[in-house]
């Protein structure tokens, strides 16, 4: 194995780990303050990369001014889901939550069948990123190099949002005590409609951006979302930074391991979800429950 | 309880005399799902653990008959001690590592064990032939014939309903809803959890091997899709469908399932979307399965229905 061969193997596991923390991180905030495990979001994740493509018609000369576009619906969709479906089982056991969520799994996957047919989707560079690159000799899409700076501009946002702005505040105290936010005078239903908005329209954006790099169709909703489980499970639910480490250990798995034994690369990803699962349950980066109950 | 229970074992009893080819596949499929979600509803109900690996045991159980029948040439029927043996070593493997995790993160190790299991089928050709499975597998004599596979099944389910009987009743059952109910005060009284509820994963999940058993004789192949996480939510929707609090609750769902599913798809071809919008009627509307919906007026004239 070559040192250029080595470095872009490495960026393209970078590249999958910027759209996989894009998908995963609205799943850990939404975890992290609803309580609630959204087995949709992948669902949602598809979603944003068809109202991409319905905008743009499949052509990439208007990818980013459309983009914005698609993660706006996203945000709707999100905002519109979380009224009328999530608010009604915020108190009810864990498996009627899952239900639900599975509900819209199925809803939507058909649903986008009929609006936008069976068949995969997929767009070619967007505008600036037509040509390669060359690393060291050897010609490399420029797009990845896009991609992880986007993933990276988002986190970046994100952190700025949640650490520096007064709703970023209350999206923090909200995981830790929610009946006390309530004392205190917070419209904890509004924050919770504002989170989820969120997290589907990060999933949205996520897909958004990754159309470039794999075709979509509507099946892929239940692999997409194992992938999510898998990176928030490792890095921690309900931690952003845990998620962005559990996204890009995912990734580079997932490169270097179809280097090593192609076959079974997939299989890497779940012995190391079992053992973090095992060691630490919170994940790599998650906060060890205060009361263990 | 007793004339419902005979009536229906009736019933069912005479079914296959009733009903033409379609209509036998349908029940046949039903009375496997049926086997599937009581056998899961036996540690789901008493143990409060939800588990989204119960695919794995069922995969095992239908893939260990698959490869013996497919590679050894062993008769059907003999392979189901072994496939039995094999769901119990995964419920065991699965069960001894995640029943020490509570809520989410029992759930998410089952499925992280499920979905391993998946991975390394689905790509490991030169064994398990990935995602082309392994087909042509035509289970000769009584199994092959469909009668004969609908009676099996229908002794199956009794089986399995008369093996969770008797544990429900058993010390050991109500050992095990003492330690759901309070974990730390059966704790303190001496009883071990761990054991209680990794014995209940393994019967739970070498029971869900006689349904992988089943469901490879009926479909006369095995994929990867058996072990797929997906298979793990059908079980649990047929479970809450019919609801996990009554005695044959998860069967019933399991009925309804199975026989909307077939009803839906001989007009469309969007299945998904139909048992979408059931699911969600059922979780915001009647949340305790369809059976609580028949049951309500007899609650309340006898509110304490034997435990």
């Amino acid at each position: 194995m070559t040192l250029p061969f080595f470095f872009l193997e490495f960026m393209t596991g970078l590249a999958s780990a910027a759209s996989l923390f894009l998908l995963a991180v609205g799943l850990s905030l939404i975890f992290g303050a609803l309580g609630i495990v959204n087995f949709a979001h992948g669902s949602f994740f598809v979603l944003g990369a068809y109202f991409l493509f319905a905008l743009t018609r499949g052509d990439a000369a208007g990818f980013w001014h459309y983009l914005l576009l698609a993660v706006a619906a996203s945000l709707v969709v999100g905002a519109v889901v979380e009224r009328v479906f999530m608010r009604r089982v915020l108190n009810r056991a864990e498996h009627y939550q899952i239900l639900l969520t599975y509900a819209l799994l199925l809803i939507i996957e058909d649903l986008s069948k009929i609006c936008f047919g069976a068949d995969y989707k997929s767009i070619g560079m967007p505008k600036g990123f037509e040509m390669p690159v060359f690393v060291l000799g050897i010609p490399f899409p420029s797009y990845y190099l896009g991609l992880v700076g986007l993933a990276a501009a988002a986190a970046l946002l994100l952190w700025l949002f949640l650490h520096r702005t007064r709703y970023g505040t209350l999206v923090r105290a909200v995981t830790q005590d929610r009946e006390m936010l309530e004392a205190l005078g917070v419209n904890v239903p509004l924050l919770f409609t504002l989170i989820f908005a969120l997290g589907i329209g990060l999933a949205g954006f996520g897909g958004a951006v990754s159309l470039p790099l794999q075709s979509i169709s509507t099946g892929v909703a239940v692999d997409v979302v194992i992938s999510a489980f898998i990176v928030v499970v490792v890095g921690g639910l309900g931690s952003i930074w845990g998620t962005l480490l559990g996204a890009i250990l995912i990734g580079e798995i997932q490169a270097f391991g179809a280097l090593v034994l192609p076959e079974f690369s997939i299989a890497f990803t779940y012995v190391l979800m079992a053992a973090v699962l095992l060691f630490r349950p919170w994940g790599l980066l998650g906060r060890p429950p205060a009361v263990r109950t | 309880m007793r004339t419902k229970l005979a009536v229906a074992a009736a019933v069912l009893a005479v079914l296959p005399w009733l009903l033409h080819d379609y209509g036998m596949q349908v029940a046949i499929q039903a009375l496997v799902l049926a086997v599937f979600a009581m056998s899961f509803n036996l540690l789901f109900r008493n143990t409060g653990l939800l588990s989204f690996g119960h695919a794995a045991c069922f995969g095992a159980a239908g893939y260990t008959t698959a490869l013996l029948v497919s590679k050894l040439r062993w008769s059907f029927a003999a392979t189901l001690p072994l496939a039995l043996v094999a769901a119990a070593l995964v419920a065991l493997v699965v069960g001894f590592f995640s029943v020490r995790l509570t809520k989410i993160y029992f759930t998410m190790l089952t499925l992280a064990f499920a979905q391993m299991l998946w991975a390394v089928t689905h790509k490991w050709y030169g064994f398990t032939g990935g995602d082309n499975g392994i087909t042509g597998l035509l289970p000769p004599g009584l199994l092959g014939n469909p009668k004969g596979l609908y009676y099996a099944s229908l002794v199956a389910l009794a089986a399995v309903c008369a093996i969770i009987h008797v544990i429900r009743r058993s010390p050991a059952g109500y050992t095990l809803r003492a330690v759901r109910d309070n974990p730390a005060r059966a704790e303190a009284i001496g009883i071990s959890a761990f054991e209680y509820m990794v014995a209940a994963f393994v019967i739970s999940g070498t029971l869900s091997g006689l349904a992988g058993f089943l469901q490879v004789a009926w479909q006369h192949s095995a994929f990867p899709d058996l072990l797929y996480w997906t298979t793990s939510a059908e079980v649990i929707i047929a479970v809450i469908l019919g609801g996990s609090a009554e005695f044959f609750g998860p069967a019933i769902g399991a009925a309804v399932l199975v026989v909307l599913e077939a009803v839906v798809r001989s007009h469309t071809q969007y299945w998904p979307l139909a048992l979408g919008i059931v699911l969600l009627a059922m979780v915001l509307f009647f949340p305790s399965g369809v059976v609580s919906l028949f049951q309500r007026r007899q609650r309340r004239e006898a509110p304490r229905a034997a435990a």
